[in-house]
C-alpha cells in the first residue's frame, strides 16, 4: 500500500514539476504520509512478541524498500525549497523508529534471558555450607550483660586476685579472726594467712586503697568455698559492686539495685529489700525479686514465699573506710554482691547448679 | 532455728486481739531481718483426730488378732476394729475419725473382716510423735474425751523456721523473737512472773572455781535434790519435737526447753557422779581425754576450755557434756549449769574438734551473761510446775562483772546522710523505745542506753541507724538516682580485648567452657607437669575437699582434655572448645606470705572432624593447621606489622614433633601442639587432640595495632609464581623469610600455594610453590625489574637451602 501511495505521490510530483503548486498542500500531504507511517509502525511494534517478529518490522520500516528509506533516497527529486522540510521530518521519524526498535529489542532480549535463567533452578532448601557459631559460656554472657547494665550507669570494671590474704578477704572487711560470720564462709587455705577468696569483696578494699572517691565499680570473678553438694560447688562466680562518694545513701542503693533488677529480669518483676546482716555493710539488705513462676503468689520454686533472693547489699560499714584511709564522716557508699550462677538459674530456669561446671556441650549450646 | 507461734505468744500481751495471721507474722519477721524460711501448720496434720475413751471391747468374731472396740468420741460411741492389745476398758486413747490423715493415709469408715470400723486408734509412731509403734498410745485420765488431740497435747501450733543472722544472739530463743515482734508491731512484750528461789551464794556448800574469766565470765549453778523422775509431759515433749529436738528424759528435756525459750544453753550433771562439791572451769591439759554423751571420745588440748570436777573433765565447755556424769534413769540429784563462755574460744574449739551443738552455736555468737540467772530460775519454775519440786535452795553464781552498759549518741543528721530520708526524731525515739533502748531527745541528737542483750551488736551510731531503717521498714525508703556528673562507665583496653577475643572465638565456632581451678596430684604426674619448669610449682590447698581438688592448676590443658572426654562419652566427637581462666603458680621465693602468680590464660582444644561430610563436601579431620589458623586469626586481629613464629619445642604432654612454642615479635606467648597420643589414649579418647594455650595477659598487653592511614596506590602489581625443590627438613618459615629478605621493599606478599611430594621429584624432597606479589607504590613496575629480583631470590635459595627451581 505504501508502495502504491508513494508511486502516486511521485507521479504527481513529476506531473507538476514545472507548475507552481500550492506548496503547503504538498507538505501536508507528505506529512500525513509520514504520520500514518509512524502510526502504523507503533501499532505493529506493539504487537511484536519475539525477536524474529521484531526483525520483520524492522525491515518493513527501515529496510531498503521502506517508505522512509525511499523518501530519503529520492529527496533530491523534490523542489529545493521542500527538501529540508521533508528531509528533517523523515529523518526524525526514522530516528524514532530506530530508537523504538532498539528499546523493544532490549526488552525482548531481557525477557528471553530471564526465560533462560528460569531454567537454572536449585534447591534452596539444601543446607548451607557450614559456618557454625560457637557459644559463649552462659556465665560469661550473663556477666557481660550485667557489666553492660552497670557501665550504662557509669560504673567501671575492677578485678583482683583469686588467691587472697586473710587481711583482704576477712579482716579489712570487718570480719576479724573470731567473728561468727566466718563460719558461714568455709574457706580453702593455702597457708595460715593466704586463702582462696570466699567472695569478690576483697577487691573493694584493694580498689579503695588505690583510688579516691568517687568510686563506681563492679567486680566480676571466681570465688571459692569449701562446700560441695547438690546446691554448692567449690568454685562459683560473683559480681560485686561498690559505690563511694559524698552523700551516697540508702535510697541510691535502692535505685541502683532496682534499675539493675528491672534490666536483667524485666520490668514486670517486683523488687524488695529485706534487712539482713553482713559484717562489712550496715545497714545490710538481702534483695528479692518476685517469683516469675507464680507471679508472687507462692509456689514450689520460691518455697511458697513468692520471692526469690538475688543478692546481698548494704551501706558500706564506716569501719572499712578506716582501713583504707577515708574519712567516714566525709564519704558514704554502698556495696552489693550476687552469685552469677544463681542469676543464671533464675533467668533461664536452670535447676541444677552442677551443670555450670560439667561443660556438657549439650548445655553450653543452649545459650 | 525453729520456734512455735503459741510459744512466742506466751510473751506477748493480748496477742490474739491483734488478729495477725501466721503468714503476716512471718512477713513481719522476714522484713525485720529474721528470715522465715518455712511456715508449717502442725495442727492441720491432726484434723479429725480426737481424744477417745474405750468403753467396751470384744474379740473380733472372725479374727483372733483383732478386737472390736466401742469408743466414746465425745458425741457418740463409735465401733473401731483395732489390732493392738495394750489397752483395757476405760483407757483414754487417740482416735482418728474418718477424714483424718494418719501416716499419709486418709481414714475412712470401712469393713474389716465383716465388721464396721469407724476410725482408728493410733500409736505414737502413727502420730509422728516417736518411733514407738508397740501398741496404741494410752493417755492419762486428765485428758478430756471428745477434745481435739492436737489441742490437748499442744500440737495445734504453727512452726516457723527462722534464719537468725549471726549478729543477733539475742534472737536465738523464743523470748528474743517475741521482743522483736513487740518492737515491730507495738504489741506489748511481757515476761510472766516465775517462781524460783532468788537467793544467791548464801552458803559455800558448793564451790565454783573459774581459772580464766576471759574464757568464762560467768558460771551459775543450782543443785536440785531428790527430783521426781517422771515422764516428760506431752505438751513439753511436743514443743521440743516441733523444734526438732528429741525427748530424752524430763531433766534433759527441761534444759533444752529452757534453752529454746531463753537462748541460754543449760547442762545438767548427775551431781552424785561428780567427785566433790566443786566445779572447776579450766583449760584442758594437753591430750586430756573425755568421753562425751554422744559416745565419742575426744582428745583435747590446752586451748580448749573444760568443766571439771577435782579429778577430771566432765564437759567440754559450751559444747557438750561428758558421758560419765550424764543424767541417767537412776539420777536423784542434779547440778544444773548455766554459764557464759567466750564466744571465739568456743568457736575455735568447736571447729578444732569438729563438733557443733545447739549450745556451741549460741555461745559462739556471744550471748548475754545476764541470761544465766534467769534461765536457772525458769528451770526451777517449770520443774516445780511439772513435779511440784518446790521453791528452794540458793543459786551459786561466780560472775566477774564486766561493763554491760553502753551509751550512744545518735545524730539525726547522720540518719539522713546514710538513709537519704529525714525521719522525724520522735519517730526514731519511738522505734528505740519499742526496742527497749532507753533514749532521750537532745536537740538534733538522741542519747541512748543500750540494753544488755544488745550489748554485742549495738556498739556504734551506725548500728542504731540500721535499727531505725530495719524497724521503720526498708520498703518505706524512696529510690534515689545517683548523679552521673564527671564519670563515664567503660571497659579498660585490656577488658575490652579479652571480651572481644572471647566473642571472636565463639564466632568461628568454638564453645566456651569454664572449669574448676583445681587439679589433683594424679593429673600433675600424668601430664608430667612437675617436670616442666613452666607448669610446676602448683599452689597447694591445705584443706581440700578431696584429692581431686588439692592443687591449683598451672595450665588449662588437663581440664579441657577432660571436657573433651566427657563430651565424647556423650557421643559428641567433633569438638572445638576454649577456656579463659586464671592459672596459679607459686612464686619462686621461699616466703610463704606472698600471693602466688595469677595469669590469665586462654586454652583452645580441637578434636574430631573439622569439616563434616555433607552433600557438598568431603569430611576432613582436624589437624595442626586448623589450630594454627585460629591462632593466626586472633593474632591478625591485634598484631599489625608483627612476626608470629612457632618454634619447635619439647613439652612432654605434646607429641614429640608436633610441639611448638608461640612467639610474637620474639616474645614467648604460648604453646601449640598435638596432645601426646599416649595421654589421649589414657583418657580413653580414640582421636587426635590439638591444644594451644596463650598467655592472655602478655598477648593483650603487647598488642601492636597502631592505626595509620597509608594512601592506596593504583599502580598495577605483578604476580610471579615460583616452585622450588628442597630437602624435606627445610622449613617454610625459613624459605619465606629468605624470599622476603631478597625481595626488597617491592615484594609485598609471599604466599605458599602448593606442596608436592611424589614421583616427579626425588625422594626426601618436596616441591614448594610460592606466589610472589610485587608492587611499587609510586609508579608502574617493569617486568624486567621483577625478573632481576626473582633471579636474586632463586640464587639465594639455591645457596642457602640447595633449592632447585622446578621447571
Amino acid at each position: 500500500m505504501i508502495q502504491k501511495l508513494l508511486k502516486n505521490w511521485l507521479k504527481l510530483q513529476r506531473k507538476n514539476l514545472h507548475k507552481i503548486m500550492d506548496e503547503k498542500e504538498k507538505i501536508d500531504d507528505i506529512n500525513n504520509l509520514i504520520e500514518s507511517e509512524l502510526v502504523n509502525f507503533t501499532r505493529e511494534l506493539d504487537n511484536v512478541k519475539s525477536l524474529s517478529e521484531l526483525e520483520s518490522v524492522k525491515t518493513k520500516y527501515t529496510g531498503k524498500k521502506s517508505f522512509l528509506t525511499v523518501t530519503l533516497r529520492n529527496i533530491g527529486s523534490l523542489p529545493v525549497q521542500l527538501r529540508p522540510i521533508i528531509g528533517n521530518k523523515s529523518n526524525a521519524a526514522r530516528k524514532k523508529i530506530e530508537a523504538d526498535i532498539l528499546k523493544k529489542e532490549q526488552f525482548l532480549k531481557g525477557i528471553e534471558y530471564e526465560k533462560k535463567l528460569r531454567e537454572e533452578s536449585i534447591d534452596l532448601s539444601l543446607p548451607g555450607r557450614g559456618i557454625k557459631a560457637g557459644r559463649k559460656n552462659i556465665i560469661s554472657s550473663v556477666i557481660e550483660e550485667i557489666e553492660e547494665i552497670f557501665i550504662g550507669m557509669g560504673f567501671e570494671i575492677a578485678e583482683g586476685p583469686e588467691v587472697e590474704t586473710d587481711y583482704y578477704n576477712f579482716e579489712a572487711l570487718n570480719t576479724p579472726a573470731d567473728h561468727p560470720a566466718r563460719s558461714l564462709h568455709d574457706t580453702f587455705f593455702v597457708s595460715d594467712s593466704i586463702l582462696l577468696r570466699t567472695h569478690t569483696s576483697p577487691v573493694q578494699i584493694r580498689y579503695m586503697e588505690k583510688n579516691k572517691p568517687p568510686i563506681f565499680i563492679i567486680v566480676p570473678g571466681k570465688v571459692y568455698r569449701r562446700d560441695y553438694d547438690v546446691t554448692h560447688t567449690p568454685m562459683f562466680t560473683q559480681i560485686e559492686g561498690l559505690v563511694v562518694d559524698k552523700d551516697i545513701n540508702f535510697g541510691n542503693l535502692k535505685w541502683t539495685i532496682e534499675t539493675f533488677a528491672y534490666e536483667i529480669f524485666g520490668r514486670k518483676r517486683k523488687v524488695r529489700f529485706r534487712p539482713h546482716y553482713f559484717p562489712f555493710t550496715e545497714p545490710s539488705a538481702e534483695v528479692d525479686v518476685s517469683c516469675n513462676i507464680c507471679g508472687g503468689k507462692g509456689c514450689r520454686s520460691c518455697s511458697g514465699s513468692g520471692w526469690l533472693e538475688i543478692l546481698g547489699a548494704g551501706m558500706v560499714d564506716p569501719n572499712l573506710y578506716k582501713f583504707v584511709g577515708y574519712d567516714p564522716e566525709e564519704v558514704s557508699g554502698f556495696a552489693f554482691g550476687m552469685g552469677i550462677e544463681r542469676i543464671c538459674m533464675l533467668k533461664y530456669g536452670i535447676d541444677d547448679l552442677r551443670l555450670f561446671f560439667e561443660n556438657d556441650l549439650r548445655f553450653i549450646d543452649q545459650f | 532455728m525453729k520456734v512455735t507461734l503459741n510459744w512466742i505468744k506466751e510473751f506477748l500481751d493480748d496477742y490474739n486481739q491483734n488478729k495477725i495471721s501466721p503468714g503476716d507474722f512471718a512477713d513481719i519477721l522476714t522484713m525485720s531481718g529474721t528470715e522465715v524460711k518455712k511456715i508449717e501448720n502442725i495442727g492441720s496434720k491432726y484434723e479429725n483426730i480426737i481424744i477417745g475413751k474405750i468403753v467396751d471391747f470384744i474379740n473380733h468374731p472372725s479374727a483372733d488378732k483383732l478386737s472390736l472396740c466401742k469408743v466414746d468420741t465425745g458425741t457418740r460411741i463409735a465401733s473401731i476394729v483395732c489390732g493392738a492389745k495394750n489397752f483395757k476398758k476405760g483407757d483414754i486413747v487417740v482416735t482418728a475419725l474418718p477424714g483424718a490423715v494418719v501416716n499419709g493415709m486418709t481414714i475412712r469408715e470401712n469393713k474389716i473382716r465383716g465388721q464396721i470400723s469407724e476410725g482408728m486408734m493410733c500409736s505414737e509412731m502413727e502420730l509422728g510423735l516417736s518411733s514407738d509403734s508397740e501398741g496404741i498410745m494410752i493417755l492419762d485420765e486428765s485428758f478430756r474425751v471428745g477434745e481435739s488431740f492436737s489441742k490437748s497435747v499442744g500440737l495445734d501450733d504453727i512452726v516457723l523456721e527462722l534464719e537468725v543472722t549471726p549478729n543477733r544472739p539475742d534472737c536465738l530463743g523464743v523470748i528474743g523473737i517475741a521482743r522483736e515482734i513487740s518492737a515491730l508491731t507495738g504489741i506489748e512484750f511481757k515476761i510472766p512472773e516465775y517462781d524460783f528461789d532468788k537467793r544467791l551464794n548464801i552458803d559455800s556448800n558448793f564451790i565454783i572455781e573459774i581459772e580464766d574469766y576471759n574464757l568464762c565470765p560467768r558460771y551459775t549453778a543450782k543443785i536440785f535434790e531428790n527430783i521426781t523422775n517422771i515422764q516428760t509431759p506431752l505438751w513439753l515433749r511436743n514443743r521440743l519435737l516441733m523444734c526438732d529436738i528429741r525427748s530424752i528424759s524430763l531433766i534433759v528435756d527441761l534444759t533444752n526447753y529452757i534453752m529454746l525459750e531463753t537462748g541460754q544453753p543449760l547442762h545438767a550433771f548427775d551431781k552424785d557422779l561428780l567427785y566433790s562439791n566443786k566445779i572447776v572451769v579450766r583449760r584442758a591439759k594437753e591430750d586430756e581425754k573425755i568421753k562425751l554423751i554422744d559416745d565419742s571420745t575426744r582428745i583435747l588440748d590446752n586451748d580448749m576450755l573444760v568443766i571439771a570436777d577435782e579429778k577430771k573433765a566432765v564437759a567440754i565447755a559450751g559444747i557438750m557434756g561428758g558421758k560419765d556424769t550424764e543424767i541417767n534413769p537412776d539420777t536423784k540429784n542434779i547440778l544444773l549449769e548455766a554459764a557464759n563462755f567466750n564466744g571465739p574460744s568456743i568457736m575455735r574449739t568447736s571447729k578444732k574438734i569438729g563438733l557443733r551443738s545447739e549450745a556451741s552455736n549460741r555461745f559462739e555468737k556471744k550471748i548475754d551473761p545476764l541470761l544465766t540467772l534467769y534461765a536457772v530460775g525458769r528451770f526451777e519454775d517449770v520443774l516445780n510446775k511439772i513435779t511440784g519440786y518446790g521453791i528452794k535452795g540458793c543459786i551459786y553464781d561466780n560472775y566477774k562483772k564486766t561493763e554491760r552498759q553502753r551509751n550512744i549518741v545518735l545524730r539525726t543528721d547522720r540518719v539522713k546522710q546514710i538513709l537519704g530520708k529525714d525521719i522525724d526524731k520522735n519517730t526514731i525515739s519511738r522505734i528505740f523505745t519499742g526496742l527497749k533502748i532507753e533514749n532521750r531527745i537532745r536537740d538534733k541528737n538522741i542519747e541512748t542506753i543500750i540494753p544488755s542483750w544488745r550489748y554485742e551488736d549495738l556498739e556504734r551510731e551506725i548500728d542504731l541507724v540500721e535499727e531505725i531503717a530495719r524497724i521503720y521498714g526498708y520498703d518505706k525508703f524512696d529510690s534515689i538516682p545517683t548523679t552521673v556528673t564527671g564519670r563515664r562507665g567503660k571497659y579498660t583496653g585490656y577488658q575490652k580485648a579479652v571480651r572481644e577475643i572471647r566473642q571472636s572465638l565463639c564466632d568461628i565456632g568454638l564453645n566456651e567452657v569454664i572449669n574448676y581451678s583445681f587439679c589433683s596430684i594424679d593429673t600433675i604426674k600424668k601430664f608430667r607437669l612437675d617436670l616442666e619448669k613452666e607448669y610446676s610449682d602448683n599452689v597447694e590447698i591445705l584443706n581440700p575437699i578431696n584429692e581431686d581438688f588439692r592443687y591449683l592448676r598451672t595450665t588449662l590443658l588437663p581440664s579441657l582434655l577432660k571436657n573433651v572426654r566427657d563430651n565424647i562419652n556423650h557421643n559428641i566427637k567433633d569438638i572445638g572448645i576454649f577456656e579463659i581462666s586464671k592459672i596459679f603458680k607459686k612464686r619462686s621465693d621461699e616466703d610463704n606470705d606472698t600471693l602466688p602468680l595469677e595469669i590469665n590464660k586462654i586454652g583452645v582444644m580441637l578434636t574430631g572432624k573439622r569439616v563434616q561430610k555433607s552433600w557438598s563436601e568431603e569430611e576432613r579431620n582436624t589437624d595442626f593447621y586448623d589450630l594454627k589458623g585460629i591462632l593466626e586469626f586472633i593474632y591478625d586481629k591485634y598484631y599489625f606489622n608483627s612476626i608470629l613464629k612457632i618454634e619447635e619445642s619439647d613439652y612432654k604432654f605434646f607429641h614429640p614433633r608436633i610441639n611448638g612454642s608461640i612467639r610474637i615479635n620474639g616474645k614467648k606467648m604460648g604453646i601449640i601442639g598435638k596432645i601426646h597420643p599416649l595421654l589421649v589414649m589414657e583418657a580413653e579418647i580414640n582421636q587426635d587432640v590439638y591444644y594451644m594455650e596463650l598467655n592472655l595477659d602478655d598477648f593483650v598487653n603487647n598488642i601492636r595495632k597502631e592505626k595509620k592511614y597509608k594512601a592506596i596506590t593504583n599502580f598495577p602489581s605483578i604476580d610471579v609464581d615460583l616452585a622450588i625443590v628442597v630437602d624435606e627438613e627445610i622449613k617454610n618459615d625459613d624459605i619465606v623469610s629468605e624470599i622476603k629478605k631478597c625481595g626488597s621493599s617491592l615484594l609485598k606478599d609471599v604466599r605458599l600455594f602448593d606442596i608436592y611430594r611424589g614421583p616427579q621429584i626425588e625422594k626426601n624432597k618436596k616441591s614448594m610453590a610460592y606466589s610472589l606479589n610485587f608492587r611499587e607504590d609510586s609508579r608502574t613496575l617493569k617486568d624486567a625489574e621483577v625478573e632481576i629480583i626473582v633471579k636474586r631470590i632463586l640464587e639465594n635459595l639455591g645457596k642457602k637451602f640447595n633449592a632447585k627451581i622446578r621447571e
